[in-house]
């Protein structure tokens, strides 16, 4: 048992909890600026989640434990994922369990707790929420298995921490067209399932266009704080696997608290960076017609199944 | 040693006990009497596989039981697997019939008939594994489909519905059975000998050509009794027009027979085959998989989409199958044994959790009169048990952790995802397409149990029948709970059925790989490694679940009580529960994304006020989605069928000297080609 | 250049040039199909370069700068002179101007929708790679290896042309498939000879401009590009 490992975990989960809000911060901050406006601040969500937290606890009439739960169970799917992706350091004690098939599952996992809730409120827009989501959500799921596929070809093994350690140690997978593809199909798929534009507007409330806002319309207090917590938490910790996929430069593969220390500090920064990069993009962005999505998540996965393709074919590593 | 055939002899005896009982018993303890009859068949069947997954072996043959031939019976850890997960399914949904029937009275399930059928369909389901030569696997295989057809009729005088239900199974089962008998008897002609022992040593010395009609033949049959696509159409069916618990069992155990056969025939009978075997049944299997499901989705009577779920099941299991055919091919045994070990632990969970939906979509149908999910609503509330139950089936059948539908069909990702090292340009091509399926397939079915569960048991009641249920008596509730025990102990400790998996892929030749060892799931393969360990899963998201609801309690300083208040209504009242979603309306996103696929039919009538033709009195809509594969593929043959009919009715005058002279000229005639051409 | 950075250079270059074949599927905008056309001109022109290079000749080097300037640059830019007189002589015609301005410039209902072609391309990737495997496997070089890259483009070019609408879609698909073909043989044997090249470049240079002819033409008999409206001709 490593202490180091420990610590790291410790750091990753206090990081990504802490940094969450000041993320969605910074991306609508930038958002703002760039669109001319002052902006609130980075460290609004934080006030708001502080906000909402204190206020009264409140039940809508004929809802059950599906909504009263989904809440907390959205937080604590975010937190294990928070656990087991490899943002700082490769070599943790759970490293051996951090499966990036159970990565997306659990993300599947949050996702359904909030239809179901949605459901449950027996409202209309509850239900087209959820409706809307898990129609989207299924789409997503082949799209980021294949993705998930192409990337541990080279790699020859689903755990994450190998294929993050087998990427940095050899940075000529990433630039290669396998790996290329599998980057652009799994960043379609992470906007997906993060509810960003072009997929989804987390900042609109027609009814016409919204899909998450849909499901957790009924929400107050401390459950809003924990639904609107957990979408950070969700967006912080897919960017922060996408950054440590796609540019693992600098992840603790060894048991050095000073290379872990370095290595929080760098992934802030990528995260941050990528953040930045997708208010940014987001700016220039229209929302996707709902029923344009498939086409989007179709030429995701056509690039996710090249991906495949590519790293048998071309590649010498791990296809032949 | 000895435990096999004293477990199989009680059973048996159980079994003709209870079909006696059955028959001659009053109606007040009948329904007691025999479920706790058919309860004792499958503990004893059970046993006898749990005692074969443990490694020990029978066999035997009994003379005088059938003229000619004899019965052969011979139990190895493959057969001990469909005969323990039988006997554990027939004895749970045992105790929830005697429930169930309690409340029909002589009606359905619970009239004489019924209960005397039902004990040797329970015992037929335990037998059909452990015969080991062609006539008895074909009696007990027809016996299973007789009583079967019998119980899916139980209902039929509530509803006439049931009677083309069972019109269809009954054609369908019995073309396979001919489909079944062909391919044996060419087989056993070929091998020279019917026991399984002479046909597993003929089948080396058989031409290519005759192996493959073999393998055709069964394959085509056995898929048909494991309801994948094209030869599911009696599956969405028969089931939802069973009684709950004969849905259950032939959900959960029968349709487990076809992928029995399949693995038997194609793996230890005939000893693997050339590739096409094999990209046969994947293609069937993923197209099952993908059809099945998509299927379930548009649905909204629960029975069926339980029912196309289970064809979308087995069809994963068959694509798991087919893997590992096609690995055999390759040479390499031990991706093949990973595989297979994929797909039976999947017939495993699929059997734990289908049974369980089953059930309580039946407490559901008992309690309301209704199985459109449309109509129902507010069962959370009402049948708070039953919900919960069924919960956790779904959550098994959705196969997101902590199911029990995950672990497998992780395993047979992780099969797949490794088997790319397999050399060819035919897994190349079919893996990636293989995973697509699985993936889409586990996609689609998250979305089909958030609709069943959250339209059908969440929200408001829809409709009176939803609003005047009350929760299921002791008796289902407890059955429901023993498989709820199954699927939760299969979900956190897959390490429980030991080396059972691994004996049952070496009884056909591969060797084990161990992969659920110890409360993780392991793929050892050339220095790599997969681990899976759903109990550390759980108990994470159980210590952040109380991590967060803690943190949540302790910011919110005050300590406050929930209040309750209106959901939001814009103002205009409360919002009645006509305006909540329907399964129709959830399912139209999907609907409309697999316009092209489905084809679905909709009608629009606009019916316009009599003084003027833009003023609209009344809208008319209708949407209906086709089992199309039924409607391109079957209804042609049909029409056939009855034009066919049609003609030869001119034969039928009606004159009874016609009739017997068509008797005699028949004979003459078949006399006259003997003479003419021996 | 060391083997392995050539490698992967090449790679790079097919990766792009496939994609590029695969986006045009993906979108609807003439425009943007167009600009796409482009980057394949020069992903064509780099794979070029780098075989060029890599086995020191020259002719293969002018070849690249060649097909760069033409793939990437005359094509390209006639193609979207043709587009750019359908807006303007719309926009002049004032008759329904915005509607018809997005009807024109735009692949708004191809035969086969988006989501569908795009996972037809998939299949049909997967189908290039299966047929070119036997002749990957005669002399597996890098280049070679490559292959079913420049015969996937032949198969959705071709795809393009079987189900766009407009005209100008369709001219895009028939260039995809050239580029296809001429970047099947620059992999399988490094490029056909110097005259071959030059002929069939001017062959489709010829082609290009009788069809934006063409284009024009049809659009002002028909007041539209959709060459389903040319079954009319057939009564």
């Amino acid at each position: 048992m490593n202490t180091v490992g420990y610590t790291a975990i410790v750091l990753q989960v206090g990081a990504v909890v802490a940094g969450a809000p000041l993320l969605t911060g910074l991306m609508r901050q930038t958002r703002a600026r760039l669109e001319g406006r002052a902006g609130a601040g980075v460290l609004q969500p934080w006030r708001d989640v502080r906000k909402l937290l204190r206020k009264e606890p409140i039940t809508p009439v004929g809802t059950g434990p599906a909504f009263r739960w989904a809440p907390p169970l959205l937080v604590a799917t975010s937190l294990v994922l928070a656990v087991l992706v490899p943002l700082i350091s490769t070599d943790t004690p759970v490293r051996g369990r951090a499966d990036l098939i159970v990565v997306v599952s659990l993300l599947a996992l949050g996702t359904l707790a909030l239809a179901l809730a949605g459901l449950d409120t027996g409202t209309a827009f509850g239900g087209m929420g959820a409706s809307r989501e898990m129609a989207i959500a299924a789409l997503v799921e082949p799209t980021i298995l294949m993705a998930v596929f192409a990337l541990s070809i080279p790699a020859g093994s689903t755990n994450l921490p190998v294929i993050v350690a087998g990427a940095a140690d050899q940075p000529a997978r990433l630039t290669s067209p396998a790996g290329l593809l599998a980057i652009a199909a799994l960043a379609v798929a992470v906007l997906a399932e993060s509810g960003r534009l072009p997929v989804d507007n987390p900042a609109t409330h027609l009814e016409l266009t919204m899909v998450h806002e849909a499901m957790t319309l009924e929400y107050a207090g401390p459950d809003l704080a924990l639904v609107e917590f957990g979408a950070q938490l969700r967006l912080t910790v897919l960017l922060g696997l996408l950054a440590s996929l796609f540019a693992p430069w600098g992840i603790a593969t060894g048991a050095s608290l000073a290379a872990v220390l370095l290595a929080l500090l760098l992934a802030v920064l990528k995260v941050a960076v990528l953040g930045m990069a997708l208010a940014a993009a987001e700016v220039f962005w229209a929302k996707l017609r709902l029923f344009r999505v498939p086409e989007l998540l179709a030429g995701s996965f056509l690039l996710a199944l090249l991906a495949v393709t590519a790293s048998y074919f071309l590649g010498g590593e791990g296809g032949q | 040693m000895s435990l096999i055939p004293a477990a199989l002899a009680t059973a048996t005896g159980l079994g003709v006990a209870g079909a006696a009982a059955g028959l001659v018993l009053p109606q007040r303890v009948r329904g007691a009497v025999v479920g706790v009859l058919t309860a004792g068949v499958g503990v004893a069947g059970g046993a006898s596989g749990v005692a074969a997954l443990g490694g020990s072996r029978w066999s035997a043959e009994v003379p005088g039981l059938l003229p000619l031939a004899g019965t052969h019976f011979a139990v190895d850890a493959l057969s001990g697997l469909f005969m323990a997960v039988a006997g554990a399914v027939v004895a749970a949904v045992a105790v929830y019939g005697v429930g169930y029937v309690a409340g029909h009275g002589a009606h359905g399930l619970g009239s004489r008939g019924a209960q005397a059928v039902l004990p040797l369909f329970a015992l037929s389901l335990l037998l059909v594994p452990a015969a080991a030569s062609v006539s008895t696997f074909l009696l007990l295989w027809e016996l299973m489909a007789l009583t079967s057809l019998l119980l899916v009729l139980a209902e039929h005088r509530a509803r006439p519905a049931v009677r083309e239900a069972a019109v269809w199974y009954a054609v369908m089962t019995h073309l396979g059975l001919v489909l079944l008998l062909a391919g044996f008897m060419v087989y056993a002609a070929q091998a020279g000998g019917e026991t399984f022992a002479a046909l597993r040593s003929g089948s080396g010395a058989m031409s290519p050509a005759v192996r493959g009609l073999v393998f055709v033949l069964t394959a085509v049959a056995f898929s048909s009794k494991a309801g994948l696509v094209p030869l599911h159409a009696w599956l969405p069916r028969a089931h939802p027009e069973a009684p709950s618990a004969v849905s259950a069992l032939m959900s959960a155990a029968m349709v487990n027979l076809g992928v029995y056969g399949l693995v038997r025939v194609g793996f230890d009978l005939l000893g693997g085959g050339p590739a096409w075997w094999w990209l046969l049944a994947m293609a069937m299997g993923g197209l099952s998989a993908v059809y099945g499901i998509l299927q379930a989705a548009m649905a909204s009577d629960l029975k069926r989409l339980l029912a196309y779920s289970t064809s979308e099941n087995m069809g994963l299991v068959v694509l798991g199958v087919g893997a590992a055919g096609l690995f055999d091919h390759a040479g390499n045994k031990a991706l093949a044994g990973l595989a297979l070990a994929a797909a039976l632990l999947h017939v495993v969970n699929h059997s734990a959790f289908k049974a369980l939906l089953f059930c309580a979509a039946g407490s559901v149908l008992r309690a309301t009169g209704e199985r459109n999910l449309d109509l129902l609503g507010g069962l959370r509330a009402r049948m708070p048990l039953t919900t919960g139950l069924f919960a956790l089936g779904a959550l098994g059948a959705v196969a997101l952790p902590p199911g029990n539908g995950f672990i497998s069909e992780w395993l047979l990702l992780q099969s797949m995802i490794h088997g790319l090292a397999v050399p060819g340009v035919t897994t190349a091509i079919v893996l990636p397409v293989a995973v697509a399926v699985i993936a889409l397939s586990s996609g689609l079915a998250a979305a089909v149990f958030v609709k069943a569960l959250g339209v059908g048991f969440f929200a408001r009641p829809r409709a009176e029948g939803a609003a005047a249920a009350r929760e299921s008596p002791l008796l289902m509730l407890a059955g429901m709970g023993l498989l709820a025990a199954l699927c939760a102990a299969l979900a956190l400790v897959p390490g429980l059925l030991g080396d059972g998996l691994d004996r049952a892929v070496e009884a056909v030749g591969y060797p084990g790989t161990r992969p659920v060892s110890g409360g993780g799931l392991q793929v050892r393969l050339d220095e790599v490694s997969a681990v899976l360990s759903p109990l550390w899963v759980v108990a994470t998201l159980t210590v952040a679940l109380g991590a967060v609801t803690a943190t949540v309690r302790w910011a919110g300083r005050r300590r406050q009580r929930r209040t309750r208040a209106r959901l939001w209504d814009c103002g205009g009242g409360a919002p009645t529960p006509r305006m909540a979603y329907t399964a129709t309306s959830f399912a139209e996103p999907l609907q409309r994304v697999f316009d092209d696929v489905l084809a679905p039919e909709q009608d629009v009538d606009v019916t316009p006020v009599r003084e003027s033709a833009y003023l609209v009195e009344r809208v008319k809509f209708r949407n209906r989605v086709p089992d199309r594969i039924e409607h391109r593929l079957y209804r042609p043959v049909l029409d056939f069928l009855a034009a066919a009919g049609q003609s030869a009715r001119r034969l039928a005058g009606g004159s009874v000297h016609a009739y017997l002279g068509y008797g005699f000229f028949g004979l003459v005639t078949l006399l006259v080609v003997l003479v003419v051409g021996w | 250049m060391s083997e392995s950075l050539f490698t992967q250079l090449l790679d790079l270059a097919c990766g792009a040039f496939l994609l590029a074949a695969v986006v045009v599927l993906w979108r609807r905008e003439l425009a943007a199909i167009v600009r796409l056309f482009a980057l394949q001109g020069l992903a064509l022109a780099a794979i070029a370069l780098l075989l060029g290079l890599h086995e020191d000749r020259w002719d293969l080097i002018v070849v690249a700068a060649g097909i760069g300037a033409l793939r990437a640059g005359l094509l390209p830019y006639l193609i979207r002179r043709a587009l750019a007189t359908l807006v303007t002589d719309r926009a002049q015609g004032q008759d329904q101007a915005a509607y018809t301005h997005s009807e024109e410039v735009r692949e708004t209902q191809p035969l086969v929708n988006v989501a569908a072609s795009l996972l037809t391309a998939a299949a049909l990737t997967l189908l290039a790679y299966a047929v070119a495997r036997p002749l990957v496997e005669l002399d597996p070089t890098p280049a070679t290896r490559a292959l079913p890259v420049g015969l996937a483009v032949v198969l959705i070019g071709f795809f393009v042309l079987v189900t766009r609408r407009r005209a100008l879609a369709q001219v895009v698909g028939f260039l995809l498939l050239d580029n296809g073909i001429t970047a099947t043989a620059f992999l399988a044997a490094s490029g056909v000879p110097l005259i071959v090249e030059l002929g069939v470049s001017f062959d489709v240079l010829l082609a290009v401009l009788v069809l934006q002819l063409l284009t024009v033409r049809v659009r002002e008999a028909f007041g539209t590009t959709d060459i389903d409206d040319l079954r009319e001709l057939h009564d």
